[in-house]
């Protein structure tokens, strides 16, 4: 990648105060985001993509403790004031939500919701804006955008709902697009539709976009870069090529191990066995420790680092000698 | 920008991506996938006033009201007798020709002493319930909205007036206060904003939580901007109908004051008194009684109608085409 991040995230941590202890859902997350890059972020369940996207928004409760530095086109987001960080929420940072049937507000019309996104930054007449409404409703896709704009939510289908809520998000030419799991609550077919929407959007107006799923075949199609999360951590990062051909992570492998394949044909998928480990007291040393394949006495003893491989691949893993070494030997 | 061979993406190439120019937008031609179309985009007025002309029952409350407000506001125009003209030789008679509702211990015409009476509770009960939503609403959404201490300060304050007794309240300011319809309408309103408050918190608490209110704030919306535009119009359905439950209230609260004399104070009327000055005579000359009895009845059971088909009306998730 040439040029200057676009976001840079740095030593990023997130806990949440509860009665049971501090979760710590988000520790030691540094990344880059380049101008006009797509970065998927994968995990589990709990493994704390989210809740980095909406630390980058700082969107989260009261009882949240945050740490680090993100810094977002020059400005240190985590130290702004509340209603400078509002001029950027949804002008230079929007954000697409997963479930498009909640995230609409069911008393008033698409267009009406479009028009406010577009009225909270810009001073421009409720003509004007219902216009561009209309024009953005057409750009995602959707059919007759005249008459579909003044129809309320519940008139939508699930994936028009999404487009709308596409055509909403990039209605001020964010420089950054956040998309959390922009496709979970669609059904397969609308999903391609939707990821495609998502994309020639993204390239037509250069905005950045973080896209965050556990969905890696999602992510094999449409993603520049990739980061895997277990348990509040990076396990690994690189090109999406590197990822999906040359792990050198033992999660992400036994993640890549469980997706269905359609070329070769296998009786079982390769599940990875137990569940993530709780973030209120994480299991010593390497949290993917417990579930591994690979697991040895030095995974219990410290929390492995991210170490660099290759370029932007690195991975998070006490073992990486060991992998490589059957790497080799398998080709 | 990136080398990348993207598995999976070959197929996108062969497409031409539009060029975008910000606010000057070409679409993509996905028109061929298209789902459920229709025509209609009716405006939200039009569309409510439909669904509101459907609800019988609000209908019938809302010409009721209608008609029941013309009767107290043009009758005592078209009789011949004023609320406070007493005629000893004609007091006590039955409805007749010359008195439509009969006439009092003290030869006063009835229908005109109810109009003036009826008026002065339908004023009385629209200024408390209006002022008393205003308040309850603002308080009760701003609690549920921050939470934390302010929700506690606010919910504490709620239970304080909900254990004050009303009556008492109202028995003392009356007599230390003024007795006007303005001030008992404001005395009133604030004993019973807590109700329309806690509707509102408990409708605000679950509102909250939705997605669209996060999405609100990722476009970038301020607080005040969410409550009013994005909270508020999702309570406006529990809102009326609790308002409706409070006009009735209002006007049975105040028809209780003035039956137990704290009220409005003679010669001036309303429909408590009315009733309060019948009420020894209920055995032998029940019209007197009834007639203003029947005036609280209608009122409060229109204005339920009416706040009942108003819920309906301004639900836009509600059907259109159910008949």
């Amino acid at each position: 990648m040439i040029g200057k991040p676009l976001l840079s995230v740095d030593n990023l941590g997130v806990g949440f105060k509860t009665d049971a202890g501090v979760v710590q859902a988000v520790t030691d997350v540094s990344f880059e985001i380049y101008p006009g890059e797509v970065l998927a972020v994968v995990g589990e369940s709990g493994s704390g993509k989210s809740v980095t996207a909406l630390a980058l928004m700082r969107l989260h409760p009261g009882n949240t403790e945050t740490t680090g530095d993100v810094m977002f086109d020059g400005m240190d987001i985590l130290n702004l004031t509340e209603p400078q960080m509002r001029s950027i929420r949804g002008r230079d940072i929007a954000m697409i939500f997963q479930d498009p049937m909640t995230a609409m507000n069911p008393v008033f019309s698409v267009g009406e919701q479009i028009v406010e996104a577009i009225r909270v930054h810009n001073d421009i007449s409720k003509k004007a804006a219902w216009s561009r409404a209309v024009d953005l409703l057409q750009l995602v896709g959707v059919p007759e955008p005249k008459q579909r704009a003044s129809q309320y939510p519940h008139e939508y289908s699930g994936g028009m709902r999404q487009r709308a809520m596409i055509a909403m998000a990039i209605s001020n030419d964010p420089k950054l697009l956040i998309a959390d799991e922009p496709t979970t609550a669609l059904d397969v077919t609308v999903q391609a539709q939707v990821m495609e929407v998502l994309h020639d959007v993204q390239e037509a107006t250069g905005s950045a976009m973080m896209l965050i799923t556990h969905d890696l075949g999602l992510v094999a199609g449409s993603a520049d870069r990739v980061q895997v999360m277990y348990a509040s951590r990076l396990m690994e990062t690189g090109s999406v090529d590197e990822i999906f051909y040359e792990s050198r992570n033992p999660y992400t492998r036994a993640l890549l191990a469980s997706i269905p394949d359609l070329e070769t044909t296998r009786e079982r998928l390769d599940p990875i066995p137990g569940n993530p480990p709780s973030l209120l007291r994480p299991p010593s040393g390497c949290a993917f420790r417990p579930r591994c394949s690979m697991a040895a006495d030095v995974c219990s003893e410290s929390v492995p680092e991210l170490i660099t491989i290759e370029g932007p691949h690195a991975s998070r893993c006490h073992r990486i000698a060991e992998i490589e070494a059957e790497v080799a030997a398998m080709a | 920008m990136s080398e990348i061979k993207v598995p999976g993406g070959e197929d996108r190439l062969d497409e031409a991506v539009p060029v975008y120019v910000p606010g000057e937008v070409t679409g993509f031609s996905h028109a061929d996938e298209i789902e459920g179309l229709t025509d209609d985009a009716r405006s939200f007025s039009s569309l409510a006033w439909t669904r509101f002309r459907r609800h019988r029952l609000a209908l019938l409350g809302g010409v009721g009201l209608v008609l029941i407000i013309a009767l107290f506001v043009f009758g005592p125009m078209v009789s011949e007798y004023t609320f406070d003209e007493r005629n000893v030789i004609d007091r006590l008679q039955g409805p007749s020709k010359e008195h439509w509702f009969g006439t009092d211990e003290i030869g006063r015409d009835l229908f005109v002493r109810t109009a003036q009476g009826g008026r002065y509770s339908l004023r009385i009960g629209v200024i408390a319930a209006v002022s008393a939503t205003i308040f309850g609403t603002l308080l009760g959404s701003i609690a549920a909205y921050f939470g934390s201490w302010i929700d506690g300060l606010i919910s504490q304050v709620i239970n304080m007036v909900l254990i004050v007794p009303a009556l008492l309240i109202l028995s003392v300011f009356a007599l230390y206060f003024g007795r006007s319809a303005n001030q008992l309408a404001l005395v009133l309103a604030a004993l019973l904003w807590t109700r329309i408050a806690r509707v509102v918190r408990g409708v605000v608490l679950s509102i909250k939580e939705q997605e669209y209110i996060m999405a609100a704030r990722a476009a970038g919306a301020s607080h005040m901007r969410i409550i009013l535009r994005h909270v508020l119009p999702n309570v406006v359905g529990p809102i009326v109908v609790e308002v409706t439950l409070l006009l009735g209230t209002v006007i049975v609260l105040e028809s209780t004051l003035s039956f137990l004399g704290l009220g409005v104070q003679p010669p001036n009327a309303s429909l408590g008194t009315l009733v309060a000055n019948a009420k020894g005579s209920i055995d032998d000359d029940p019209i007197r009684v009834l007639t203003p009895g029947m005036f609280i009845v209608a009122i409060v059971l229109c204005v339920n109608f009416l706040g009942d088909g108003l819920r309906d009306a301004l639900d836009p998730r509600s059907k259109n085409e159910k008949g």
